[in-house]
């Protein structure tokens, strides 16, 4: 079900934008029958890698939330939430501009080492901070502070650039799916990849975490690594999508809980794939919107992700608590 | 002959960090028999169990579990000795009983923890003995108490174990299923020929169903032998009350 809905989504991600394309042209020009060099052009420079972009990080984004939900025995968890995804942008931030004062531009697999240090980085800071105090309340809340501060210091960083720095700063840091090159595609659907190979190994011990720690230690999971390898998949994750698209919020949060309501389970095997599935296709429809509702001016992706995912999580709340 | 016994427990002193809770602690356990650890709260039991179960070393001397130290053995082949049902439960919120039965069988799966046909057929037959059967396709979050108990002890079932570590199995449970969950328990006791280690809060539920008693309070273990050690004379000093027959017990 979830594939056709995305199947369909990216039909329509291709067809729709500022010069309309039919189904039959489109299918034309993919399987190479039609060459009128524009829409050609259209397609295979600024939608296809557009679209791939927003299915890869959108399905990461997602599954980096189904990640730290089940570390954190929250619903609530979420990259965005706990901070990670601001601070892999304040890390990038500070690297790019540093590496454009010494005159050269960063490399895509760069951004993405400095989005995970970031991505670390705060993670730590929570840890640390739940090690202290284990409360969840507490836990979110740190997380919010972390996000508010790396935010405000990535405003600050950016108010100070030199203006050359800005114009790329200013527009990636609000979040988008555009200007992403086939080279970009390339060393996305590495990372994307390996994070999602390892999140399928580890469907087995989330299934017995899911128990609870001294169960799941009883039944011969590796407790202190399964955790460790939560974090780090899950903060290679984030930093993908951050290096690539900026930090964008919700997703991470709301599509695993709308995933579980919809299949009604709760079993890793068929979460980790549709939480996948379902990410891509909330980002195809986020960035749809994106460019299309107030065209041919476009908003950010995280703008769109927001208003959609809002109500989700807040009714997603209210439900929890009758 | 004696068999060799399952489990081994000689001079163990239990706690956390530097804090000792309890010491002197030694007993055995032959196969097909069960040992209720008995006494006030904060005597121990429950950090023997932990202890027991690996959860927490222990701070001075030795477990063995068929003549091994448990130290020594692996998590993947401890899992398939040991199993445990703590206090905890589950706070799962979509996850049907009958996965939580599976669970169970996690030592047994692949890389992948996908069920066999045989691993099938050992969740089927630990749901029936712990009669559970019809809670199948339950949410666990939606029953109640006395069902998530058997839940739990079918999932133990699931594991087959030679050894079961049980914490408190029938507190908060009414009379009738404390009955109940007792009643499967011993039967796959004596028919398997397993092995249980358990707490428990009502004395005389203890020495009925059990074979071995351990008594720990003060700091140290104050008992330990065949059920029949469980006199009056015992609870009181054990509990500091001037009486152990419920019948008789005034309020003052």
């Amino acid at each position: 079900m979830l594939s056709v809905l995305l199947y369909i989504l990216v039909i329509v991600n291709l067809c729709v934008g500022s010069v309309s394309l039919s189904v039959g042209e489109v299918l034309a020009l993919l399987t190479g029958q039609d060459a009128n060099p524009i829409s050609h052009s259209i397609i295979y420079d600024i939608r296809l890698p557009r679209l791939l972009a927003a299915l890869l990080l959108g399905g990461a984004l997602a599954l980096s939330g189904l990640l730290l939900q089940t570390f954190f025995h929250n619903p609530i968890a979420g990259p965005y939430v706990l901070g990670v995804s601001s601070s892999a942008k304040l890390v990038v931030a500070l690297t790019m501009i540093f590496c454009l004062k010494r005159g050269f531009v960063m490399t895509s697999p760069l951004m993405v080492a400095a989005a995970f240090g970031g991505a670390m980085l705060s993670m730590g800071f929570v840890l640390l901070a739940a090690a202290k105090v284990p409360s969840m309340e507490i836990l979110v809340i740190c997380g919010v502070i972390v996000g508010y501060f790396c935010s405000a210091a990535t405003e600050f960083v950016v108010t100070f650039a030199d203006d050359a720095s800005i114009v790329n700063l200013h527009y990636w840091s609000m979040g988008s799916f555009s200007g992403i090159g086939w080279e970009h595609i390339g060393v996305m659907s590495v990372f994307v990849c390996a994070g999602l190979v390892g999140t399928i190994l580890l469907a087995k011990p989330m299934s017995a975490y899911q128990l609870g720690e001294s169960y799941a230690a009883n039944l011969g999971v590796p407790v202190r690594l399964f955790r460790v390898a939560l974090i780090i998949l899950s903060g290679l994750l984030t930093a993908t999508v951050t290096a690539f698209a900026g930090p964008i919020s919700f997703v991470g949060m709301a599509v695993p809980h709308l995933i579980k309501v919809l299949f009604s389970t709760e079993r890793p095997h068929i979460l980790i794939p549709a939480v996948f599935l379902g990410g891509a296709c909330f980002c195809l429809f986020s960035d749809l919107a994106a460019r299309m509702l107030f065209s041919p001016t476009e908003l950010s992706i995280s703008a769109v992700t927001s208003v959609i995912g809002a109500p989700i999580v807040i009714w997603m709340l209210l439900k929890r608590k009758g | 002959m004696p068999a060799t016994p399952i489990l081994e427990v000689k001079n163990l002193t239990i706690g956390y960090g530097a804090k000792s809770v309890c010491t002197d602690i030694h007993f055995f356990l032959q196969p097909g028999e069960i040992c209720c650890v008995i006494g006030p709260n904060g005597g121990g039991k429950s950090t023997l169990l932990s202890t027991l179960c690996r959860q927490l070393p222990p701070l001075s001397g030795e477990i063995l579990l068929e003549n091994m130290p448990v130290e020594t053995i692996l998590a993947k082949d401890f899992a398939k000795k040991a199993a445990i049902l703590t206090t905890r439960r589950p706070r799962t919120e979509l996850t049907t009983c009958r996965e939580i039965v599976e669970s169970g069988r996690y030592p047994y799966t692949g890389t992948f923890g996908l069920l066999s046909d045989d691993d099938h057929a050992a969740v089927d037959l630990a749901m029936r003995e712990a009669a559970v059967t019809e809670l199948a396709d339950a949410l666990f979050s939606e029953i109640s108490d006395g069902q998530k108990q058997r839940v739990m002890l079918a999932k133990a079932f699931a594991q087959e174990t030679e050894l079961l570590i049980l914490d408190e199995p029938t507190s908060f449970l009414d009379i009738r299923y404390q009955l109940e969950f007792l009643q499967s328990l011993s039967k796959k006791v004596r028919q398997d020929k397993l092995s249980v280690v358990m707490s428990m809060h009502e004395v005389e539920t203890a020495a009925k169903i059990a074979d071995t008693v351990v008594c720990l309070g003060d700091g140290k273990m104050q008992a330990c032998g065949r059920a029949e050690i469980v006199t009056d004379e015992l609870i009181q000093k054990l509990f500091h009350i001037d009486t152990a027959l419920f019948g008789q017990l005034k309020l003052t």
